[in-house]
């Protein structure tokens, strides 16, 4: 499968059903979502479970993907992020849940966690601790840990403009250190 | 529009994490397609969260790959996934219909076991109901023998006679109680030898010197036997002889012998 797709492509052959682009989407997407899904969820059935129902819903519902309202990569995180969050309220991990909870209100949580990252999210440690700390800290909760923005206002007494801004500033300070032009 | 203020909200990062109301996406929406440094903004925001997540990556097991693809084969002719298009409602109700379809099917079964093993216990029940009553019978119709045959031997109109063993067999005994009334004659035997199949004990009259027959015996018999009528019999006798009995006696072999004491 040597074939590379530039994302227009890509989104017409999906479209098509053409099994070769699914195959290609898997292969350079399944590992990216992957890492948000299982952080979230933190137990890998789990995370391979709503893996499979996200290229599912993108294959069966690659038809309203908009392109002119942001990139393919974009939309298929949300429906993983979404997905792993639905999973997160679902009854298998509301223990799970509720441990972090206690975890946090001691305050540990974030150590915790940190040191048991996934042996190939070395290079995501690196990066997100190039950030400031309350950055890094929306980030992690936004991104890996399965909090909106609306719950992480709530739960760390964060005004929700105060959540917004940070992740604008996250946002531009990866971008330097990942020289995304 | 002041762009950099917009923009300094983090209005662009909420509205691709998905988290905006529908009205501000409409509005974002406008706004990105009328203003193209807006645009640029957005890209370079997606653009990062891509490489954030590319480093991020946690490679999944190899066969879910194959899973995929196979199910997507699957939904692919069938024109759609039957299991993305179920609402959580729906999912919540299937997962309870088939809890109680298991939990019924648990019960149906221990319930058929218990039916079994009570028709079991039941036939078993009625079984030894039925032995009871048969022993239970048997037991009466014995009393019943013993009672009868009590009255007999209390009966002062039945004389005892005592038939003491002959030369043939000296420990063999034996008794008749005779009605002299009624003429009725009941045997009671305590010892005789034992016999062979094809024989069997003759109980005889002897009226006026002439022996009469009084019936046959089998020798394992027990409690009062009814025999024959006799009028003012002398004495009785046993003798052994061929099953059936015989006309006449042979006399060779009396078992038992007693004279009626006509007092």
């Amino acid at each position: 499968m040597g074939k590379t797709f530039r994302e227009e492509e890509l989104v017409t052959q999906l479209k098509a059903k053409n099994k070769v682009a699914l195959n290609y989407l898997y292969d350079h997407y399944s590992a990216a979502l992957n890492g948000v899904v299982s952080r979230i969820l933190k137990k890998d059935d789990l995370a391979e479970e709503v893996l499979q129902d996200v290229f599912l819903k993108i294959w069966n519902r690659i038809d309203s993907y908009d392109p002119a309202k942001g990139r393919l990569f974009t939309w298929m995180l949300n429906l993983a992020r979404n997905q792993a969050i639905d999973k997160t309220r679902s009854k298998e991990i509301s223990i799970g849940k509720k441990t972090d909870d206690i975890h946090n209100l001691v305050g540990n949580a974030y150590k915790q966690n940190s040191s048991e990252m996934f042996v190939d999210s070395i290079g995501l440690a690196e990066v997100l601790d190039k950030l400031p700390d309350d950055q890094k800290f929306v980030v992690d909760y936004l991104y890996f840990k399965g909090y909106t923005q609306s719950e992480l206002a709530e739960d760390y007494n964060i005004p929700l403009g105060t959540v917004k801004t940070r992740l604008r500033m996250a946002m531009i300070t990866l971008r330097s250190i990942m020289n995304v032009n | 529009m002041n762009i950099k203020e917009y923009i300094s909200t983090g209005i662009l990062e909420a509205y691709v994490l998905d988290e905006v109301s529908s009205a501000e996406r409409a509005q974002i929406e406008e706004d990105l397609a009328a203003n193209p440094e807006l645009r640029v903004e957005l890209e370079l925001i997606e653009g990062t969260l891509e490489v954030l997540m590319q480093t991020a990556s946690v490679t999944p097991r190899a066969r879910l790959k194959e899973n995929i693809l196979s199910l997507a084969e699957e939904g692919s002719k069938q024109g759609r996934i039957i299991s993305m298009t179920v609402s959580p409602a729906w999912r919540w109700a299937a997962a309870a219909s088939i809890v109680i379809a298991l939990v019924a099917s648990y019960l149906a079964f221990d319930y058929r076991d218990k039916w079994i093993s009570s028709t079991v216990a039941l036939n078993n029940l009625i079984d030894s109901n039925q032995q009871i009553a048969l022993n239970y019978n048997q037991v009466n119709q014995r009393l019943d023998k013993l009672q009868n045959d009590f009255s007999i031997i209390e009966n002062n109109a039945f004389s005892k006679i005592v038939l003491k063993g002959t030369e043939n067999n000296p420990g063999a005994l034996a008794s008749v109680y005779w009605n002299s009334t009624s003429e009725e004659v009941f045997l009671s035997i305590q010892h005789l030898k034992k016999l062979s199949e094809d024989s069997q004990f003759q109980l005889w009259a002897l009226v006026d010197g002439k022996p009469i027959n009084m019936g046959v015996i089998d020798a394992n018999s027990a409690g009062l036997l009814k025999m024959n009528l006799i009028n003012s019999p002398d004495a009785f006798a046993i003798t052994i002889e061929p099953r059936g009995g015989k006309a006449s006696p042979t006399l060779e072999t009396m078992q038992v012998i007693g004279m009626v004491n006509k007092g």
